[in-house]
């Protein structure tokens, strides 16, 4: 904290005339370039292309995976702003902060131009002749089982494709990684609803009871969900809904619910269990369950007051239909599994199941399906590298040296896989440990199909189309880079198709009848779906199998508290950062955090008693040690915190990447531990334990809420009194 | 308690900018001696005469290019002027759609050089010789719209308001300071809004309807003033 005697009016006074002072010398400073500055004109214009005057262009964003339409505006050949396209049914014309950053992936100064292969510590600049012979030469009496592909979830054409070289290739090694994905939940939803993730019907429901849940804000498809929440707040019949949030960790989700409820880190099923116990509608083998979860034993396992049990209960009673949702919070332990079984089984005791859950749209093309893959599947390729099994390894949209926990030691077993080829954006972490990288083009320049995991009223088909020429002459399409090697091992099958653009054009008429361009030529078919940008399909839905069941569904006893790392790291998944890809893009470092305001740097979020137990203050830098590792960074004092925990948001403190990444924060996923969930063997992220430890240094949080922690410098600029000295009855 | 700090940090905020200042000074000229723009090298040796030039009434053919233009309209190249803000410059393709019949010519210099770009698919590197201040927002399209749409001037006298007598040069050259006070000697005069006869245009009549009192002069054209609200041009 600064206490100083220059108080604001001095400060204004020093500003208006040190300003005034300069804005005199500014005259006669002209941006005029009479003579100097070079116009340039189209070669060839097409008539719609007028200087001065946008041209619209509709595409799909590639900032997540939601699959969120967009509708670029293009001027002077230059793309300029994007926004959501109105026609597509999950993002209705809407994009997020992170949708609108999707600019500055594509002119971000630190995306790699030409493909570099390493010589020593340094990247040599080769052509792309030189890189497929080098890829091809690598790969020749390499055993399929020797290779390994590593990517992000990839979906559409793009998707076909990559099986087909992966198969050319031999190998049946695809590890499919997101490091922030809902895959225990995916694993639950099988079990309860037979399939991986339900169509959520926000709308429909009056009350939603979220475990953890950011739907507003990095879950899922959080365009989609915010757009249903509108709806869900305007009300059925005039009745406003009703959100109850219960996480650990306020997220954005929660700041906006009716009530935020603190549970104990990891008891987010007992919680459901009690509910259900409270409710009093189960029969059968799930009364059985629940009969030993009374309101005295569920309130202290989760320090949820009886009170509040009882009127969630009578809430969801008296509401119906409702929706309760497990979301990564509920997830994030060791038997995050069961959790989340007990949360779906609270869905089925209120019958929601049918009701606000429906059976989702699938494209009727499983070969396009988006792949889905968690930390497990990082795993698995952990233990193969650490074993020296591969010889050759591919990497594509992940960044596991940044994003794998630190106790997988991902960065050293790495450097056992014998040729390392990284498809890159930019220079992040695990490019650099690649011995060869080849540069790809920008979301904005490359051609493409998405399918989303999440659809919402039919299925559709997201078409990527360039909005711009390339910005840098040496940068690849991922699908014209995997044409060009998969033409290394079936040149006759491929032959026909000179760049992923002919084959996608083919791929899709091929199958135009399927796609709803039956009766028209071809032509008009590919025109129109690329005006549109989306391809909607009547899709086939599938039927939710809605067995209630109590079998299997175990919660682990409360665990006795760790002395020497009493404190749970929740690791903060941010709607901006998500898991830390596009950290190099300014407007989201700038971006305040909408929970504390924070902006270009990590923090520490502790809850203000356990702060004062440890004699912490906001800005001291702490030390956050757990088994693994340890990271320093600045405390801000948060009472959206359990006191049993903290938090570290994800996404920043990348050492490499580019200029706006590098340096900034630090990164929570360094100092986790090597917990898995137990039945899908994903990481449990919530069950890392740390202590924290006060370094004596302290700093200024720079942050957007007033320095002095929003307190309104004795002015009541927002007369303001707390809660509890109201009585909300007597309110309304 | 640091009160004391102001004078210090009002001196350095002082010295700052006074040294900025010395920094950027000498400016590069902005108007010549003769109030005209820079002479412009262009990379082409555009000729705006030959092209825009009134013909020779001796020559009926147009066979002398020394002596007489083919009056081509300024907005036959110039076509974006009337459609946007910006007047763009004309894509190459322009260029080519008549130069490739032109067989007379095809073998001159410059003509070759065009070629060559063309061949090449890369746009002529023009020189910018009008330029504004990135905080002004000069629209093209509503001085044509009014001037030679709604009030049916000749095209190369509305141009000429701004670009003087571009038929008479070869490559063109800034003709007015195209300075703020300069813009607004003709926004402050009195132009007649309605054709003459009284016949109201268009949408003008309208928006000037607004500003009192409205000059009439003997034919009954209604005059008034040009638009003078800081936004029109600082948006």
């Amino acid at each position: 904290m600064i206490d100083s005697g220059f108080d604001r009016r001095d400060f204004l006074k020093v500003l208006g005339w040190s300003g005034a002072a300069v804005a005199l010398s500014g005259c006669g400073n002209t941006s005029i370039e009479d003579g100097k500055e070079t116009v340039v004109s189209y070669v060839e214009a097409n008539d719609y292309m007028i200087p001065g005057i946008g041209v619209y262009f509709n595409s799909t964003c590639a900032q997540c995976d939601a699959g969120c339409s967009i509708n670029g505006r293009v001027r002077e050949g230059r793309v300029l702003k994007l926004e959501g396209n109105p026609d597509s049914a999950i993002n209705k014309g809407k994009l997020c902060a992170l949708g609108q950053a999707g600019v500055q992936h594509h002119y971000n100064p630190d995306r790699v131009r030409e493909p570099l292969l390493r010589n020593g510590s340094k990247g040599e600049t080769i052509t792309w002749e030189k890189a497929y012979a080098l890829i091809a030469e690598k790969l020749s009496g390499v055993q399929g089982e020797e290779i390994a592909f590593l990517s992000g979830g990839v979906s559409g054409h793009l998707k076909a494709l990559l099986g087909n070289y992966l198969e050319s290739l031999g190998t049946k090694n695809h590890f499919v990684y997101e490091a922030v994905a809902p895959g225990v939940t995916r694993a639950a939803n099988v079990k309860a609803y037979g399939v991986d993730m339900p169509r959520y019907r926000f709308d429909k429901a009056q009350v939603v009871l979220s475990f953890g849940a950011d739907f507003l804000g990095s879950w899922v498809s959080p365009v989609h969900f915010s757009q249903q929440y509108a709806q869900f707040r305007k009300g059925v019949n005039g009745q406003r809904g009703v959100l109850i949030q219960v996480e650990s960790k306020m997220t954005l989700t929660g700041a906006n619910a009716d009530r935020w409820l603190a549970v104990k880190p990891g008891t987010e099923g007992v919680l459901a269990l009690g509910i259900i116990n409270a409710l009093g509608m189960a029969t059968g083998d799930v009364a059985e369950l629940v009969k030993g979860y009374d309101k005295a034993r569920v309130s202290h396992e989760t320090g949820v007051s009886p009170g509040q049990i009882d009127k969630i209960a009578a809430l969801l009673k008296l509401r119906s239909p409702s929706l309760v949702l497990a979301g990564s919070a509920a997830e994030g332990y060791a038997h995050g599994s069961q959790n989340a079984a007990a949360i779906n089984l609270l869905n089925q005791v209120l019958g929601n199941v049918g009701k606000t859950i429906e059976a989702p749209v699938s494209v009727p093309f499983p070969q396009m399906a988006p792949s889905k893959g968690n930390t497990a599947a990082l795993k698995l390729l952990n233990d193969g590298l650490a074993a020296g099994k591969y010889k050759v390894l591919f990497n594509f949209a992940a960044n596991p040296v940044f994003t794998a926990p630190g106790a997988f030691k991902f960065k050293d077993h790495l450097s056992k896989a014998g040729f390392k080829v990284a498809f890159a954006h930019y220079l992040d972490e695990t490019a650099l440990q690649a011995d060869l990288v080849l540069p790809l083009d920008s979301a904005l320049e490359d051609w493409g199909t998405q399918v989303p995991e999440y659809m919402t009223e039919g299925a559709q088909i997201n078409i990527q189309q360039p909005l711009m020429e390339r910005l840098h002459a040496n940068t690849r399409g991922m699908g014209d880079i995997l044409l060009n090697l998969i033409k290394q091992k079936k040149a006759d099958e491929y032959k026909g198709f000179e760049d992923y653009y002919a084959y996608l054009r083919g791929a899709m008429l091929q199958n135009k009848g399927a796609l709803g361009g039956g009766g028209t030529d071809d032509d008009t078919f590919w025109n129109t779906t690329l005006t549109q940008g989306i391809v909607k399909l009547a899709g086939t839905a599938g039927a939710l199998s809605a067995h209630v069941g109590a079998a299997g569904l175990t919660l682990p006893a409360h665990a006795a508290a760790d002395e020497q790392y009493p404190l749970h790291l929740i690791p903060g998944v941010t709607a901006n950062l998500r898991d830390g890809r596009h950290t190099n893009q300014p407007w989201l470092q700038e971006s305040p955090d909408p929970l504390t305001t924070i902006v270009w740097d990590s923090w520490v979020e502790v809850h203000p008693k356990k702060a004062t137990e440890l004699g912490i203050v906001e800005g001291d830098i702490v030390e956050v040690t757990s088994k693994t590792g340890s990271v320093k960074a600045q405390v801000y004092l948060f009472p959206g915190i359990h006191p049993e925990a903290i938090s570290i948001p994800v996404g920043r403190g990348h050492d490499a990447m580019g200029r706006y990444a590098r340096g900034y924060g630090v990164n929570p996923f360094q100092i986790m531990d090597a917990v898995f969930e137990r039945e899908t063997g994903e990481l449990a992220m919530h069950e890392t334990r740390v202590n924290i430890k006060k370094t004596g240094q302290r700093v200024l949080v720079v942050k957007d809420e007033g320095s002095a922690g929003a307190l309104q410098m004795g002015r009541k600029i927002a007369a303001r009194v707390s809660t509890d000295q109201v009585d909300l009855s007597k309110e309304v | 308690m640091y009160r004391f700090l102001r004078f210090p940090i009002l001196l350095v905020g002082l010295f700052l900018a006074v040294s900025s200042f010395a920094a950027n000074n000498p400016q590069p000229a902005l108007t010549t001696e003769d109030a005209l723009g820079p002479q412009v090298v262009q990379p082409i040796e555009f000729p705006h005469n030959r092209h825009a030039g009134l013909r020779n009434p001796a020559d009926p053919t147009n066979s002398d290019p020394l002596k007489g233009g083919m009056e081509i309209n300024c907005q036959y190249c110039h076509t974006y002027a009337r459609r946007s803000a910006v007047a763009g410059i004309p894509p190459l393709q322009k260029c080519i759609g008549c130069h490739q019949s032109i067989e007379s010519v095809r073998n001159k210099p410059r003509i070759v050089e065009l070629f060559k770009y063309w061949d090449a698919k890369k746009a002529v590197p023009w020189k910018k010789v009008h330029d504004l201040p990135d905080f002004v927002r000069f629209n093209h399209e509503r001085h044509i719209k009014r001037f030679v749409e709604q009030q049916d001037r000749p095209v190369q006298e509305a141009c000429g308001y701004c670009h003087g007598d571009v038929k008479e040069m070869t490559v063109a050259r800034r003709q007015k300071p195209l300075s703020m006070g300069w813009c607004a000697t003709c926004h402050e005069k009195d132009h007649p809004v309605v054709a003459e006869g009284g016949t109201p245009i268009a949408g003008q009549a309208y928006w000037y309807s607004f500003q009192k009192p409205v000059a009439q002069d003997k034919s009954a054209v209604v005059k008034a003033k040009g638009p003078n609200d800081c936004w029109q041009c600082h948006k």
